[in-house]
């Protein structure tokens, strides 16, 4: 459950990202977020993962007020967050296998458990024979969809996707946004922001449109524009 | 149950050392220098304090003789310091023995003498001992008469030749230090710094799937530690040669002082070195962090 109450932001060079947004997302939900460019999408996502703070304004993400999150507990709170960019961020050095299996390492998960996990992980995002594949010997939707797998390894009950397929061609973007609506089926609430109008329109699933930073229009089965 | 493994914070540590090869070795000279001239300070003043302690009876004057006197000659001029009254005590040394007590001081490198035996290049002495300060220079006079008499040596000049020696290195060495101190501290900053950049990517990535503050700062930490144990287990190395090499240097010139065999103090030195060492490392990577973290 994700609830923005009266939220504003403003950089500290006095851009004014998010102006006024009161939004509530369920649990389980699968949400588009759309918006020209600057309408202030990744804006909204950063202060869901608490990377910015708000200026004003209360979020509260399954119970949590995170505005008033301490740096302490950050690191805690976004163990239930899984985030995928649309330039993928993977470790250039470190195999398939590794890459997911680091996000697990990072929070001390027992080796036994990674062991056990990664694969279940990889076979979910259609991956499993590539796992000792280094990033660079994979196309744009496979390293993608390791993106993916990471996000997943420490099973987050959010995941929040910004521009996923922005690097990725259309028939690829068609499978991501497949393998997001079945992870959704899974249980998670899944975020998704993007450009692509066509996508949008074949989901019919809520559709959150963003303008100079305010919410001009909210509604499921919505379309682009 | 949370599981992290040392082997993975080490791996890491010791590959940033390796990938800022550059500044990592800067790091590790400096602080070694620091290190080693610290080391050497206090050696020498360890040195200085035990031969003050040594030195027990301050009230001595040691009259060395003309080389080559006959043995009779010799009589005659303890003779004639028997004379002087303000003298408490006489003891005459002869060269050999001179000989013998320099070889002894010099302990592992006692061998070094053995060549001088056949043709002594010292000559007999006398010690003599006073009861008041105030008979230095009535005796000294009295010296001055007697023929045979090469030169003599009151012990409190020493003391204050030496107190005077200890306080000016002490200053200048007190400072020298400080600002090496500080220069390896800035050092260790900026390369802790570089590390960090080198690795922002994977740092934000390691953000992103909840890695804690300590998690992403202890391979630096550690790096830090490790820059600091390198240079203090080099800079025990070098202050070990540095101070044999100069003990054997010293060797025959020296009469009076005595020189701690560098065994004697190995172990303490070598543990302040480290303490020393991973603490400036830990502190330089604990500030160039402190700056990071905080977002
Ligand atoms: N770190 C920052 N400092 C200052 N201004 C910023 C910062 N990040 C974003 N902005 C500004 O805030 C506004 C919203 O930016 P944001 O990145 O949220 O837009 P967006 O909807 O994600 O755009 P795009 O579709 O191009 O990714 C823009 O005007 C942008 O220039
Ligand atoms: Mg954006």
């Amino acid at each position: 459950m994700i609830d923005f109450i009266h939220v504003v932001k403003t950089y500290p060079n006095g851009t004014v990202a998010l102006n006024d947004i009161t939004l509530h997302i369920d649990d389980g939900e699968f949400v588009f977020v759309v918006g020209a460019s600057g309408a202030g999408k990744t804006t909204l996502m950063k202060l869901i993962l608490r990377e910015e703070k708000v200026t004003s304004g209360k979020i509260i993400v399954d119970d949590i007020d995170i505005t008033k999150l301490s740096y302490f507990r950050v690191p805690h709170y976004r163990r239930n967050l899984g985030v995928v960019f649309q330039d993928f961020r993977l470790f250039p050095k470190k195999t398939v296998y590794e890459n997911v299996a680091f996000a697990m390492q990072v929070v001390g998960t027992p080796q036994k458990l990674i062991k056990r996990r990664v694969p279940a992980l990889l076979k979910t995002v259609n991956l499993s024979e590539k796992s000792k594949c280094f990033p660079n010997e994979l196309s744009g939707g496979e390293q993608q969809r390791v993106a993916l797998a990471r996000a997943l390894a420490n099973n987050p009950s959010i995941i929040i996707a910004d521009e996923p397929t922005g690097n990725i061609d259309p028939k690829m973007s068609l499978e991501i946004m497949n393998l997001l609506i079945k992870i959704n089926k899974l249980g998670k609430t899944v975020i998704v922001v993007t450009h692509e109008k066509s996508l949008v329109d074949y989901y019919q699933q809520r559709v959150i449109s963003l303008d100079h930073g305010t919410i001009v229009d909210d509604r499921v089965g919505g379309m682009y524009e | 149950m949370r599981r992290y493994r040392i082997s993975y914070f080490i791996g890491q540590a010791l590959q940033g050392i390796w990938r800022n090869g550059v500044m990592s070795f800067a790091s590790i000279a400096v602080l070694m220098s620091c290190l080693v001239v610290l080391g050497a300070f206090t050696l020498l003043i360890v040195n200085i304090n035990t031969n003050l302690e040594n030195l027990d009876e301050v009230n001595k004057i040691i009259v060395f003789l003309d080389y080559d006197l006959t043995e009779e000659q010799i009589v005659d001029i303890e003779r004639q310091i028997k004379k002087i009254d303000e003298a408490k005590t006489i003891k005459r040394i002869t060269a050999d023995e001179a000989l013998r007590k320099l070889a002894q001081r010099a302990g592992e490198n006692a061998s070094l003498y053995d060549d001088y035996y056949k043709d002594n290049p010292l000559s007999d002495s006398f010690e003599i001992t006073y009861d008041d300060a105030k008979d230095l220079t009535t005796i000294e006079f009295e010296l001055q008469g007697i023929e045979g008499v090469r030169k003599y040596r009151d012990q409190r000049y020493i003391v204050n030749l030496i107190s005077d020696i200890k306080n000016g290195v002490l200053f200048v060495f007190l400072w020298f230090l400080a600002i090496l101190f500080i220069v390896s501290v800035f050092i260790i900053i900026n390369t802790i710094k570089l590390s960090v950049y080198s690795r922002k990517s994977e740092i934000s990535i390691m953000r992103y799937v909840g890695a804690t503050g300590w998690f992403i700062s202890l391979p630096f930490i550690l790096e830090g530690a490790i820059i600091g144990l390198f240079a203090s287990i080099i800079a025990y190395f070098v202050e070990e040669y540095l101070y044999k090499s100069f003990v054997g240097s010293l060797g025959i010139s020296i009469e009076i002082i005595t020189l701690i065999p560098f065994s004697e103090l190995a172990g303490g030195i070598l543990a302040v070195f480290i303490i020393i060492g991973v603490t400036t490392g830990i502190m330089g990577s604990s500030i160039s962090l402190s700056k990071y973290t905080k977002k």
